[in-house]
């Protein structure tokens, strides 16, 4: 159990951490600064913007660029070949419909032509099909013919997801991370270097005093800042966490503790504060490109995947993406929840086998 | 009644420059001090007098020999030697975000010590400093706040690393006249230092270590006696810096 003596050292690391009033600011900044960002991509797809030259102007092509303009998929601009071609090279329109002089669509096959920049536009293929498809029904809507299928959309877990709820439980876990790493590793150094690791080995106190201390005081701070996140999310961006707070903070609780441990392992690794950041960030940023952070770990390379799935970020991120996005509770031993006990375990054993005290102390 | 009884304390560690080669820090030395003394090792850089007090302190592991204060055994109980030390060491640095007084709670907690913080900082000369930031303090008030610090278990032994290294003269009486308080109150004082008029003026016994050995032990008037070199003219005596050159040679240290 936590010892009174555990309990005060760690209100002097708390004291010490939150007077760190500029660390504290730019931690939750970037984190801030990012959702905010999102705050006014809406949640509905966006349309693309096309031109179209009408070079019959008989009552045929105004059916039909009426009918296109119809289409929500699309914003129709229409104009002069020389005006629209500026707008296509300056990327105002993603593609122009030319529509043939000879067009009448009560007479065979109409040719149309569309120009894109292929320097500009990835997805050619993709918006090839959506102005097809869209053709498709414009003919169907000309000939009066009923389509044979009709696609309805529907969300299977019924409940609305922007890339902003995606978005927050992996930077959570990013933060988390970062902060669990600095909070421990990082301050392990420079205590170190500066000696006061050695002035306090020279009193009574046990290692797993200073540990356990340190990790209380890092949770807390870890909790506070990851709250101040939290809040703005929910209160300004309306996102929803699916499944309970007691959850989502115990995750959060004990991949904090995840990170601190591997953070200790760097502390007692790196030698000198120049060896730790190279250390610590070649172990951070693989995890954000590879943990689905920011996307999802399927849209990796499927070699990748597998290894991608086991790295200690990804299953947080998945951790607590499954208790924020579907409602899972924290005593449902899925395989996150599994994936987050094994690190547990296996960076405690790690802190614990590689972490030195003689050697820390200097 | 000895306080201290060292005797074949040895520490190696890897050489530098040939990590499979070991060379001995602390070579086989033994010394004993006694209550209430205050005794000095002196030495050039490089001698082991750090090693040896790291060792005493239950800092660094004792390779083999034994050393016993107040009758415990280093070795096998750092933990309950610790309770009874106060220690200064080289760097005296201190967490930044607390002041003085937090940090006197904090040592005295890490020995279960209710304390007086104002009690200590007037023992120190410090007592205007209660709510000031270590990095607000100059050299010589830094290692007052040491040896408050080092105070705070109201220890039996106190140990000092070179407490004057870097300090103007000023300072460095104000710290010698503190010493000599503490020790009239009733404390042991070990100390290292490669302050000759220091070690002369404070202690009672001197050790001069040189390449891990005690090369000489004795009261400084009596090192005087053997060891200085009888001066032509005036001076009539030569003084420990003397002493110290003879054994120690005139070869500099890094």
């Amino acid at each position: 159990m936590i010892t009174s003596l555990q309990l005060h050292l760690s209100k002097v690391f708390l004291k010490i951490f939150l007077r760190d009033i500029q660390s504290m600011i730019f931690n939750i900044f970037f984190p801030l600064a990012f959702i905010a960002a999102f705050m006014f991509s809406g949640s509905g797809s966006e349309s693309i913007n096309i031109g179209v030259i009408d070079n019959a102007s008989n009552i045929s092509s105004k059916n039909f660029t009426d009918l296109i303009k119809d289409d929500p998929l699309f914003e129709v601009t229409q104009g002069t070949e020389i005006n629209l071609k500026e707008q296509l090279l300056s990327g105002e329109q993603l593609a122009i419909i030319v529509v043939p002089k000879s067009f009448d669509y009560t007479e065979g096959t109409n040719e149309l032509k569309l120009l894109l920049d292929a320097s500009q536009v990835r997805q050619i293929n993709q918006i090839r099909t959506a102005i097809e498809n869209s053709l498709l029904s414009v003919e169907r809507k000309l000939s009066n013919t009923e389509p044979m299928f009709s696609l309805k959309v529907e969300d299977f877990k019924a409940r609305p997801q922007r890339y902003v709820d995606f978005l927050l439980p992996g930077l959570l876990a990013f933060m988390l991370m970062n902060l669990s790493l600095g909070g421990s590793g990082f301050n392990i150094v420079e205590y170190r270097r500066r000696g006061i690791l050695k002035r306090l080995f020279v009193t009574p106190i046990e290692p797993k005093d200073f540990i356990t201390s340190i990790v209380l005081a890092r949770m807390m701070i870890v909790v506070i800042q990851l709250s101040a996140v939290l809040g703005f999310a929910i209160l300004l961006l309306g996102v929803r966490i699916e499944g309970s707070l007691f959850s989502l903070y115990g995750m959060i609780m004990m991949s904090t503790f995840i990170f601190l441990c591997l953070g200790f392992c760097f502390g007692s690794l790196a030698k000198t504060q120049e060896a730790i950041r190279p250390l610590v960030t070649s172990f951070t940023f693989p995890q954000l490109i590879l943990s689905g952070v920011f996307f999802p770990i399927s849209s990796l390379p499927d070699m990748i995947q597998p290894i991608a799935q086991f790295l200690p970020l990804s299953v947080v991120v998945n951790g607590l993406r499954s208790i924020a996005l579907d409602g899972i509770s924290l005593f449902t031993l899925d395989s996150s929840m599994f994936g987050v006990i094994i690190w547990a375990i296996l960076s405690f054993f790690l802190a614990t086998k590689y972490f030195v005290w003689k050697e820390v102390a200097g | 009644m000895n306080i201290i009884e060292v005797k074949d304390l040895q520490k190696s560690y890897p050489r530098p420059e040939n990590k499979k080669e070991t060379f001995n820090a602390v070579d086989g030395i033994s010394f004993n001090i006694q209550a209430k003394e205050i005794y000095g090792i002196l030495g050039p850089n490089g001698a082991g007098k750090t090693t040896t007090l790291e060792m005493l302190e239950g800092l660094k592991d004792i390779n083999s020999g034994t050393a016993m204060i107040n009758g415990i055994d280093v070795k096998k109980h750092p933990y309950r030697v610790k309770k009874i030390i106060g220690v200064q060491l080289q760097a005296n640095e201190y967490f930044d975000k607390l002041d003085l007084s937090e940090l006197l709670i904090l040592f005295g907690k890490l020995y279960s010590e209710e304390i007086d913080c104002m009690d200590l900082l007037k023992k120190v000369g410090l007592s205007d400093k209660l709510k000031a930031k270590p990095k607000q303090l100059s050299g010589g008030q830094k290692q007052r706040f040491s040896i408050a610090c080092a105070l705070v278990n109201n220890p039996k032994i106190l140990f000092l690393d070179e407490p004057t290294t870097g300090l103007d003269p000023q300072a460095k009486r104000n710290l010698w006249k503190l010493v000599k308080e503490l020790n009239h109150l009733g404390m042991t004082i070990v100390l290292t230092t490669h302050n000759m008029e220091e070690a002369e003026y404070l202690c009672d016994r001197i050790a001069i270590m040189d390449g891990g050995k005690i090369i000489a032990e004795d009261t400084p008037q009596e090192l005087i006696n053997k060891y200085a070199p009888e001066p032509s003219d005036l001076p009539l005596q030569g003084n420990i810096e003397d002493v110290f050159l003879t054994l120690t040679g005139h070869k500099l240290r890094d």
